[in-house]
């Protein structure tokens, strides 16, 4: 298993930025909108068949030519604020019982990703993911940045739309973030580096949702955006925001009404406000999450 | 666990046969017709064959309990076989379900210990919308054009075309001619087809269609008259089934005939040909 570097560009204290595939693809389509608004160039890609089933076949006149597994590449970018270095996985690495990485082949991906970003000489790094949040799918998402080193909370702070775990209601500053996104942070904070996990929020009734959410991640690129100094052009985004808007609109428009209404108490929900018609129970959110799986499992037989 | 000294780690070498080149057929079970085990099991009692080695199973499976299959709980298990008179290497292996790509390295690292790999044949079943009474086509994919001009002189099907389609992820047959290549084994998969109907059920046709390609091209002597005799016997009581039930004959005739079956149909058939290959002459 090994590191592949197409070239060594000589970078100044810069800055890695990751993301896997996770609820929503909201971290992995915030970075990857980043890399290619600054039009990062590759650099190189960990090795992938120790950690990833083959997704591709390719046989032409009774040859084999092409074997294809799910990508991990490393992108760098020199701007005039920091130099940058992206890590893109297109999966995380499957340990065969879970739907997000664990265990060993997690922990050795997590650690080739710090060898990289500690052979350039990174200062810190950020991975992003989604942050699962009792809001309503037409409000803007907040951004929930956890660090892996208290130091780092005021600055945090410092960004506008960015939240700490404490700020959320019922969480006193508890949680959990699963898989890569998560298990970057702890192997940064081992090897000595400072990280920050930036989750955009998705609402809670999307989680399971089978179609990105674009608008979490556009929250995310906002905040990083402003962390790093750089401009970047949302109207790519923006398309696919309205695009994916208007497939969710269309899925809500068909839950019963009784759940509509449910769900559009969290239209008016603030995370230390009450709502005005009264709180969602979890009795209600159970019911919410079933007739929404319940209407895709329909939707799926549909097709 | 066992540690030898070559480093590779579980696996057990009981003896270590003295070949210096020899071909290597790869087999899977389960596989459609039970085409793997059936192509192992016939070569090797045909010319004489032992195990050498054994891959543990620890890593590879999830060994959360046992799978009973014909009343009979089974345990995954990854035999190496030396069949000394050809100069032939056999493995046959339960389909792993982890790591696929540490189990089919030490696969290939356990025959090189032992000898020089001359060409490799993966063998598998796939299932097909036709009647087991029409010719069965042998598809062969080679890891290189190189090893294609092995399989030239053959008849088999030598141009197939595909690609994953979505949704799907290649077997572990492609990943392992794809691990050949790499290591430079000439490596050729085949794969026969076995009508759907006897998926789950033996396909003493479809052995018979790899074992004869495998005779002529490895020169093996094989005597294909026990087994002559159960594709007779297979055939004979789906036969007297056909005279038996017009709504069989009916199905069947339609397959001969390149019709395709509706779901219903071909459910039908699947059971009925199912109980009737279930009974015990």
């Amino acid at each position: 298993m090994a590191i592949v570097l197409y070239r060594e560009p000589e970078l100044e204290d810069p800055i890695l930025i990751a993301s896997w595939p996770g609820i929503g693809n909201i971290g992995v389509i915030a970075v990857d909108t980043l890399r290619r608004a600054l039009k990062a160039e590759e650099l190189g890609e960990i090795e992938p068949w120790e950690f990833f089933y083959p997704k591709r076949v390719v046989i032409r006149d009774g040859i084999l030519k092409t074997l294809a597994f799910p990508s991990s590449k490393f992108y760098f970018k020199r701007t005039q604020n920091c130099d940058l270095l992206f890590f893109i996985g297109e999966e995380q690495p499957d340990s065969g019982t879970k739907l997000y990485a664990e265990g060993a082949k997690a922990y050795k991906m997590a650690n080739l990703v710090v060898d990289v970003a500690l052979k350039f000489g990174c200062r810190r790094i950020y991975t992003s993911g989604a942050a699962v949040a009792p809001i309503h799918h037409t409000t803007s998402p907040r951004v929930w940045a956890v660090p892996n080193n208290s130091l780092l909370l005021k600055e945090m702070k410092n960004f506008q739309n960015v939240v700490l775990m404490s700020d959320i209601e019922g969480h006193g500053g508890q949680g959990n973030i699963t898989g890569l996104n998560g298990l970057l942070l702890g192997v940064a904070k081992r090897r000595g580096v400072d990280a920050v996990c930036l989750m955009g929020e998705i609402p809670i009734y999307l989680h399971g949702f089978p179609i990105p959410y674009p608008k979490g991640s556009r929250a995310v690129v906002e905040v990083l955006s402003k962390i790093l100094g750089v401009t970047v052009d949302m109207t790519e985004l923006d398309v696919f925001v309205e695009r994916t808007g208007k497939e969710i609109e269309a899925v809500y428009s068909r839950l019963p009404l009784e759940i509509r209404e449910h769900l559009d108490k969290l239209v008016s929900m603030s995370y230390r406000g009450e709502v005005e018609s009264g709180p969602i129970t979890e009795e209600d959110k159970k019911k919410i999450l079933q007739e929404i799986d319940k209407l895709f499992k329909r939707e799926t037989s549909d097709d | 666990m066992t540690t030898d000294t070559s480093g590779i780690t579980q696996v057990k070498f009981l003896v270590e046969p003295s070949i210096k080149v020899a071909p290597l057929i790869i087999t899977w079970i389960p596989d459609a017709g039970k085409v793997g085990s059936g192509v192992c099991q016939y070569l090797i009692q045909n010319l004489g064959g032992f195990v050498f080695a054994e891959i543990e199973p620890v890593g590879f499976f999830p060994l959360d309990g046992v799978v009973v299959q014909d009343d009979v709980a089974q345990f995954p298990e990854t035999k190496f076989y030396c069949c000394q008179q050809k100069d032939l290497l056999i493995v046959s292996s339960s389909l792993p379900r982890l790591e696929w790509y540490t189990f089919l390295t030490t696969i290939l690292d356990v025959v090189d210990r032992i000898c020089k790999v001359k060409e490799m044949y993966i063998i598998g079943g796939m299932a097909s919308a036709s009647a087991h009474t029409s010719p069965r086509a042998l598809l062969t994919v080679a890891n290189s054009s190189q090893t294609k001009g092995i399989i030239e002189p053959y008849d088999v099907v030598k141009d197939m075309e595909y690609e994953t389609p979505e949704g799907q992820r290649p077997t572990l047959n492609s990943f392992l001619l794809w691990i050949a290549q790499r290591r430079g084994i000439p490596a050729v998969n085949l794969w026969v087809q076995v009508p759907f109907y006897l998926v789950a059920r033996k396909d003493p046709q479809a052995w018979k269609e790899i074992l004869h390609f495998l005779n002529q091209r490895l020169e093996l002597g094989v005597d294909f008259a026990e087994l002559d005799s159960m594709i007779a016997k297979q055939n004979q009581k789906i036969a007297r089934a056909r005279m038996e039930s017009p709504e069989l004959d009916r199905c069947l005739s339609c397959l001969e005939c390149n019709l395709g079956l509706s779901t219903s149909e071909s459910e039908s058939l699947l059971r009925r040909m199912e109980e009737l290959l279930d009974q015990q002459d």
